[in-house]
């Protein structure tokens, strides 16, 4: 018997050691937290922006937590609001522009609203844009997704084109340059991944379309540039150009190791691409080709995210100031962090810096950065609405059928029909 | 004769697809780890000379004693708990007669067909108001009354001898010390194959810490690897190494109770 109680003591005892190890996370007194989920690019980013404010602030400190995914932040922060429960969610969180409305009209009075302390007009209007909602901005702008046409300019060369043949050019010119290029160089032009729609939403809002209409609802049949984008998609597989690529390990191998000669994608994949420093001046970036149809310009975006307040936050005053003096305030800040990551910020006044102008001799001397901003001021501005990450899914199961030649007003129809049916 | 040498070449042929198909992602896993990312994206599939290095950037960025700490203690209570609690009830469940015994246990069964997702708001509002969200507790405490364990525990009761609990009642045992020195031992390889299959999901288990564990120094292995897999430039050789280092434990544990996990999922009772 003595046996039996000397057991159930000891699982007592282990069920007691786990009761006196549970620890409640209580945030400090001034301290901010932050959620990011790129440790070396938006992580250090924001964790540089903390010291720089804590050396004037000492009783302010930050806490930048990258140990979760993108994925994983939405579904933390989705489950928390709709559990109607704040408790550990941090003061600051990042959000990337394309979802960011749909946060901002299922939770209202989640998010702290900034445009009544933070003046806006210093940021990309595009920016801005993208995360107000009833007249009042929500987030202060972070990392620009400005894209730009990445080249191996020694293939270019050895096809007998200059960087100037791709200045100002549509999709159409393209595709003709890239066919020259591969029978030269036997290098495909591109690589695309058919889960992806990301070039077609690049080509879409370069024109300044999006899947929805003012007032939220659908605009799919009759979207003028997204039938064009569909359409130049085809014609890239049609003349084949493309390497099909599956995920983001192949997307991003095909680009680094030489396989195809070029990748139209937004400016946060500069990191990516100057990893591999033997590659150094064989690069160069030319402004992204324009659809042949009326209002479609040489600049777009893709990807992009902002840093939004919690309104749960304790620590609003200091992290509203905090945004003042450094994100929208500290231009020698933004030169920092492109030099150190190639974050090129949403800040305009930051553009006349010194970092801004400078060349870079992995892209053959060209004054990358200064370009880049060219473009950012040219962007049009789109309303992501709240069903983007719908919609692009109802394209993405189009896509097979429509680089083998299929119709693309029936698919568009498809898409619409699927897309109507998700947002009920 | 020739249908039959026909027929077994064919057996072989499935069998040796169905073993590369499961052992494959294994080697590439363990290859990957001694590899660059770069080599890995290109696909290099002999070993490397990159283990070093990939093993130094993950104990940089990743506070491994302490998130492997999290894990074995989520993982190691969790499974005593869900032992203890789900065998009794198993127990229980078929030595015991009672009028509504059948109707709850098939109400039991019902419950396994809703999606953990759909509990999930209801749960983290409990734990919320029960102030435990972000402990050790809120993760392991959903996990123990396990039905799908306690279905097993029940279906391996089925073959316990009641001849064995009778002789024990005669001779004067409680029900506690029946269950204690009667039942536990003589469905040991019961026990094992359950903790395989329970350290196996604890270990293993994502959603739920995800949405319960906030803090760094809090997590599990298995979100740190998320984690990491989406930076925006992914070092594949530190996330593979640190995917080997996340496989040990679980192996190690089927290896020791190997030949018991094989006898409990053959539900035999010595």
């Amino acid at each position: 018997m003595n046996r039996i109680v000397s057991r159930h003591n000891r699982l007592l005892g282990v069920a007691l050691a786990g009761i006196s190890l549970v620890s409640v996370a209580a945030a400090s007194a001034g301290e901010i937290s932050v959620w990011v989920w790129d440790k070396a690019f938006n992580g250090d980013t924001m964790r540089e922006a903390g010291e720089i404010y804590t050396k004037d602030h000492p009783d302010t400190t930050f806490n930048v937590d990258d140990t979760a995914s993108q994925d994983d932040i939405r579904a933390k922060l989705q489950t928390q609001l709709l559990a109607g429960s704040t408790e550990g969610l941090p003061d600051i969180v990042l959000i990337q522009d394309d979802v960011a409305q749909k946060y901002l009209q299922s939770f209202p009075g989640a998010f702290e609203p900034l445009s009544d302390s933070v003046d806006m007009s210093v940021f990309a209007p595009y920016k801005v844009a993208a995360a107000t909602f009833d007249g009042k901005s929500y987030s202060i702008p972070f990392d620009s997704g400005v894209t730009g046409l990445f080249y191996r300019s020694d293939y270019l060369e050895e096809a007998g084109f200059t960087p100037e043949d791709l200045e100002n050019i549509t999709w159409d010119r393209l595709i003709e340059i890239g066919q020259t290029i591969k029978e030269k160089t036997g290098h495909q032009l591109l690589d695309l991944d058919l889960n992806d729609t990301g070039l077609i939403r690049m080509m879409m809002q370069s024109a300044g379309e999006w899947y929805f209409n003012e007032d939220g609802s659908l605009n799919i049949t009759d979207n003028a540039a997204l039938k064009k984008a569909l359409e130049t998609y085809a014609k890239f597989y049609q003349a084949d150009l493309v390497k099909p690529v599956s995920g983001w390990a192949e997307y991003t191998g095909a680009f680094t190791s030489g396989e195809v000669a070029m990748v139209p994608v937004g400016v946060w994949i500069t990191a990516t691409i100057k990893a591999n420093a033997d590659q150094s001046g064989k690069w160069g970036v030319a402004p992204i080709p324009r659809m042949d149809l009326e209002g479609s310009v040489n600049a777009s975006n893709q990807g992009g995210s902002s840093w939004y307040l919690l309104s749960s936050s304790d620590n609003k005053e200091e992290a509203i100031d905090f945004f003042k003096t450094v994100w929208a305030g500290n231009e020698d800040f933004y030169q920092d962090i492109l030099i150190k990551r190639g974050a090129v910020g949403s800040l305009l006044s930051a553009r006349e810096g010194e970092a801004y102008k400078a060349t870079d001799e992995f892209f053959g001397g060209q004054p990358v950065w200064q370009n880049f901003s060219t473009w950012l001021g040219q962007i049009p501005s789109v309303d992501y609405g709240t069903f983007t990450a719908e919609v692009d899914a109802a394209v993405a199961s189009q896509l097979p059928g429509i680089i083998q030649g299929g119709d693309i007003d029936a698919a568009l129809q498809a898409v619409s029909d699927q897309a109507q049916q998700q947002m009920q | 004769m020739t249908w039959a040498v026909f027929r077994r070449a064919l057996v072989y042929v499935l069998l040796s697809i169905a073993a590369f198909v499961s052992v494959f992602p294994f080697f590439w896993m363990i290859i990957g780890a001694t590899n660059t990312s770069a080599d890995i994206i290109r696909g290099k599939t002999s070993i490397g000379g990159a283990l070093l290095t990939n093993a130094a950037t993950f104990f940089t960025q990743v506070d491994a004693p302490r998130i492997f700490f999290n894990s074995a203690f989520i993982a190691i209570v969790g499974t005593v708990l869900t032992l203890i609690i789900s065998s009794l009830a198993g127990y229980g469940f078929e030595m015991f007669r009672s009028r509504f015994r059948e109707r709850i246990f098939a109400l039991l069964l019902l419950l396994l067909s809703i999606p953990f997702a759909a509990m999930m708001v209801p749960l983290f509002v409990m734990f919320s108001q029960a102030k435990l969200v972000n402990t050790y507790v809120a993760v392991i405490a959903p996990t123990v009354a396990s039905i799908f364990i306690i279905f097993y525990f029940r279906q391996a009761t089925k073959a316990f001898p009641r001849e064995l609990r009778d002789a024990a009642r005669i001779d004067g045992l409680s029900e506690w010390q029946i269950f204690l020195y009667v039942y536990l031992p003589v469905m040991r390889s019961t026990y094992a194959a359950a903790t395989i299959i329970v350290f196996m999901a604890n270990w293993n288990n994502y959603l739920w810490p995800l949405i319960v564990l906030q803090t760094a120094d809090n997590k599990t292995i298995t979100l740190i690897l998320s984690a990491l897999t989406s930076a925006y430039t992914p070092d594949y050789g530190m996330l593979l190494f640190g995917t080997v280092l996340a496989t040990l434990p679980t192996l190690v544990i089927f290896f020791v109770l190997q030949r018991r996990f094989v006898e409990g999922m053959l539900g035999a009772v010595k």
